[in-house]
């Protein structure tokens, strides 16, 4: 496979964009961020295919594509489905000699949403990666359905306030803790799994390489920062994802075939859950005396979920 | 700037395509990324592309901006942490080195200006009616590190 | 490169084997497929010849009939031959990637074994299933035995795959009337097979580097229209194709096959609309009562269910100079409707001279019994409605249900 050099940033930004402008997601929408650097990753084609969602209703609106390599869209569940289809009729080809080029390199690689991927397409994606298809789904995580409005879907952490889990006089917002999709993923015994974030683009581009260059269904949940749901401006984008990885709310960390634990960024400075809180509007109405509980209860799980991950790591099991 | 040759970036608004009856709308709602045959694109500059009208690289969201990001090259360090983030494909880098924005692309999100590291800053938010020569007349000059 | 697989010149299949050879014959590129009852032993018999080498292509067993169809999309997006099968329940939870894959303009080819749908649940055959697809925009066949349902795969692929249609395309058998009666069936040779049916010529194919393609994009309020009336002329067009492929396989097997099957319509005085494994049971009825009493019953038979035969149900009501009633045998529950066939044949029959009297039987549902003495029965009843010179029963009935008559709607008569 023909990976780019992520040696420094000069050397990677000599690469071609194949992703273009004109889409119409929100300006500072951190979903472009991932999706272009996942494509300068390597030189090698790609077969891409998403779900419905933010990503999907923004780049391909007739009569316009903002994708430079194939792409599918079928709906909102089926992305994975989709792709590991292409990647079963590209080995059948190969195989009858039916292709136009033979020899061209080619990548499979899923997009999805947090909505998709956590909710309504975990059958289609746990399915594809039991299946051992060559390919890479990358979840582009922003906590919610930020498309249709942003109601709460099983990514949504504790405490957030979103359309269908609002907080009120009666409610501090979403009740139930985020499904732990990494560890989920790293249990169907796929041979590369992470969570990375974009904030930490070297990390990211190493960890789409690995998962582009390994054999099999390897997983990926990045963090986006959502400025339209997340409440925050635009400008904001990177900052708040850096609140996010050094707050550790959203810890960087690899899982190699369901065990080998790699921590991948350990902040110098661990901040406060309360910076990375206060930094959003979701999260404003747990500054409130009689909410304050939640922000404890957020940064003890954090703490437990960091001490864990290290656990892991030492452990190797 | 050369890039700007024979290129057919940003000509359209969004929506004011040519609306085609349904005897030559395409068939499976398909759509090319390139006229013709194409190399990878991987290995061809933008303006080296054939551009198909279906790209969304023919249109432009420049109506979407309020604010501007003006660049300095004087100052600009070539860091490329723009280029990195930008999340429209606004930042214009050849070999290593920042050349400008894409206003056709750009939606004014500011993401740029925050990352960039140099003091002062070689990328600022103006007003989008500012003229550009006029921002960078005024560019404010080295602040002092503040020791607490 | 696959094994050979010997076939005699005639073999005894039963529907599933039947189709599960054609798929074979055909060389799919890719099968994604989840088993249901009662098309279970395509999937299965398909994996045997995976299993046993006679297969060059790709065989995915994925989690869900969805995924299935969904796995089929993006095969064929990727530029090769692509099939699968599925029933009932299986086919309800396909319905979301069916009209993605029709509006995709994707030639696959699913094999459907119709069986009732749920609640309650029920495996046997009924065609709730091929009546839920109708207005999905796939062409849609329907095989009546063994034979057909190892024929009409291979006329499927050539048709969908057509440069002019470009469209998906469902076979339909009955379930076990059809897929588990084992039948006298023959095959043709492998390479005849594969000759008919064709090279797969991609059309946007993903796997095309030079010529990157977007697949599935959004369209709204000012693009949305063109695209489905597009869609739709493709498939009311696709009917001289289906045509001229259904006469080049008569010209290779002798088998002819019509978009509307008649049998002794020429001088009917009435008619029965019927489809699938009732067919056969409909026409020997019709034998009988023209033997024991003389009465001139004629049977329609649709083949083709979608794009629907308008053109030739209208002239096989016009042919008939003395056709006075027509019966339409729906299998599948109405849902608060006349049947299907009843709708569409009235829709034919209004444009015609003779405007038949026409009802409309419910009949078969979860796979109650269709036996050739009810078939006379209701043959007769459209008699007393031919001399009455009016329907003298609710225009839709229920045959073969116990408890009290059931039927609903009647003519107004002042």
């Amino acid at each position: 496979m023909a990976i780019t050099s992520v040696k420094n940033l000069k050397e990677f930004s000599t690469n071609n964009d194949r992703f273009e402008g004109a889409h119409l997601l929100c300006p500072g929408c951190a979903h472009s961020m991932i999706v272009r650097e996942l494509m300068n990753c390597t030189d090698d084609n790609l077969v891409i295919s998403s779900n419905t969602g933010c990503l999907e209703v923004s780049t391909a609106v007739y009569p316009y594509t903002s994708w430079d390599t194939s792409w599918i869209h079928i709906g909102f569940e089926n992305a994975a489905t989709a792709v590991t289809g292409a990647e079963a009729m590209y080995k059948a080809r190969k195989r009858k000699g039916t292709l136009k080029d033979p020899d061209a390199p080619v990548k499979f690689v899923a997009f999805g949403g947090d909505g998709s991927t956590y909710d309504i397409g975990f059958q289609w994606l746990s399915g594809a990666m039991e299946r051992g298809h060559d390919f890479t789904y990358i979840c582009l995580d922003n906590e919610n359905y930020a498309n249709t409005g942003g109601q709460r879907s099983s990514a949504t952490p504790i405490g957030a306030t979103t359309s269908t889990a609002q907080a009120g006089t009666h409610s501090y917002g979403k009740k139930e803790k985020k499904k732990d999709i990494v560890s989920i993923m790293a249990a169907h015994g796929s041979p590369y799994v992470a969570q990375l974030a974009p904030n930490k683009w070297k990390s990211m581009a190493k960890g789409f390489q690995k998962a582009l260059e390994t054999e099999g269904p390897c997983f990926i949940n990045t963090v986006s920062a959502c400025t339209t749901e997340w409440k925050f401006d635009p400008k904001d984008t990177i900052h708040v994802t850096d609140l996010a990885t050094d707050s550790l709310m959203f810890p960087i960390y690899e899982i190699i075939e369901g065990h080998e634990l790699n921590i991948l960024y350990r902040p110098k400075n661990i901040i406060s859950v309360e910076d990375y809180l206060g930094a959003q509007g979701r999260y404003k109405h747990l500054f409130k005396p009689q909410n304050r509980h939640v922000i404890e209860q957020i940064q003890k799980d954090i703490d437990d979920n960091w001490a864990r991950l290290q656990r892991r790591e030492e452990a190797r099991i | 700037m050369s890039l700007q040759g024979n290129d057919n970036r940003g000509i359209r608004e969004l929506g004011a395509e040519k609306k085609v009856g349904w005897d030559e709308v395409t068939q499976g709602v398909a759509l090319n990324s390139f006229v013709g045959e194409s190399e990878n694109s991987a290995f061809l500059k933008a303006e080296e592309r054939n551009y198909n009208d279906f790209n969304s690289y023919t249109a432009t969201v420049a109506s979407w901006r309020i604010i501007k990001p003006v660049y300095n090259r004087d100052i600009c360090i070539d860091c490329q942490n723009c280029w990195i983030w930008c999340p429209d494909t606004s930042i214009i880098s050849r070999d290593k080195q920042m050349l400008g924005i894409d206003y056709d692309h750009c939606k004014g999100c500011g993401v740029c200006v925050e990352v960039c590291p140099t003091n002062p800053k070689s990328l600022l938010m103006f007003s989008e009616a500012k003229d550009n020569n006029e921002a960078l007349a005024g560019w404010p000059v080295k602040e002092k590190k503040v020791k607490n | 490169m696959a094994e050979k697989f010997e076939l005699n010149e005639v073999e005894v299949w039963d529907g599933n084997y039947a189709t599960s050879q054609a798929l074979r014959q055909a060389q799919v590129d890719v099968v994604a497929a989840y088993p249901i009852t009662p098309s279970t032993p395509i999937v299965e018999n398909y994996g045997s010849y995976v299993a046993n080498g006679f297969v060059d292509g790709e065989f995915v067993m994925v989690e869900s009939e969805h995924a299935a169809m969904s796995g089929c999309i993006g095969a064929a997006a990727a530029g090769g031959r692509v099939a699968t099968a599925t029933s009932s329940q299986g086919f309800a939870l396909m319905v979301e990637t069916l009209y993605q894959a029709s509006g995709m303009r994707l030639p696959i080819v699913l094999t459907v074994v119709n069986r009732a749908l749920a609640s309650p649940l029920n495996v046997r055959g009924d065609h709730s299933d091929m009546y839920l697809g109708r207005d999905s925009g796939w062409i849609q066949l329907d095989a009546f035995n063994s034979q057909e349902a190892y024929d009409l795969p291979l006329c499927a692929f050539k048709i969908g795959e057509d440069m002019s249609v470009r469209l998906p395309v469902m076979v339909h058998q009955d379930g076990f009337t059809t897929s588990h009666k084992a039948q006298n069936v023959y095959p043709l040779d492998n390479d005849v097979a594969y000759n008919f049916v064709g090279d797969y010529v991609p059309v946007d194919e993903m796997l095309d580097f030079t010529r990157p393609v977007t697949h599935g994009a959004q369209t709204e309020e000012d693009w949305h229209y063109e695209h489905k009336a597009k869609q739709h002329k493709a498939l009311m067009d696709s009917r001289p194709v289906i045509d001229r492929v259904l006469a080049e396989f008569k010209e290779l097997t002798g088998r002819e096959y019509k978009r509307v099957e008649t049998y002794m319509m020429e001088d009917a005085q009435i008619a029965l609309v019927i489809l699938g494994s009732s067919v056969e049971t409909a026409i020997l009825a019709a034998k009988q009562l023209r033997e024991e009493e003389g009465l001139k019953v004629g049977i329609i038979a649709p083949r083709c269910i979608r794009p629907f035969p308008y053109d030739l149900i209208r002239d096989a009501i016009d042919n008939s100079s003395n056709l006075k009633a027509i019966c339409c045998m729906d299998k599948s529950a109405p849902g608060g409707a006349m049947g299907m066939l009843f709708n569409e044949v009235s829709s034919a029959a209004y444009t015609t001279n003779t405007r038949p009297l026409i009802s409309n039987y419910i009949y078969g549902l979860g796979g109650r019994d269709f036996a050739i003495d009810e078939a006379k029965r209701i043959m007769k009843e459209q008699k007393a409605h031919a001399d009455a010179g009016h329907i003298t029963t609710n225009i839709q009935q229920f045959s073969g249900l116990r408890g009290p008559k059931l039927g609903f709607y009647e003519t107004r008569r002042s």
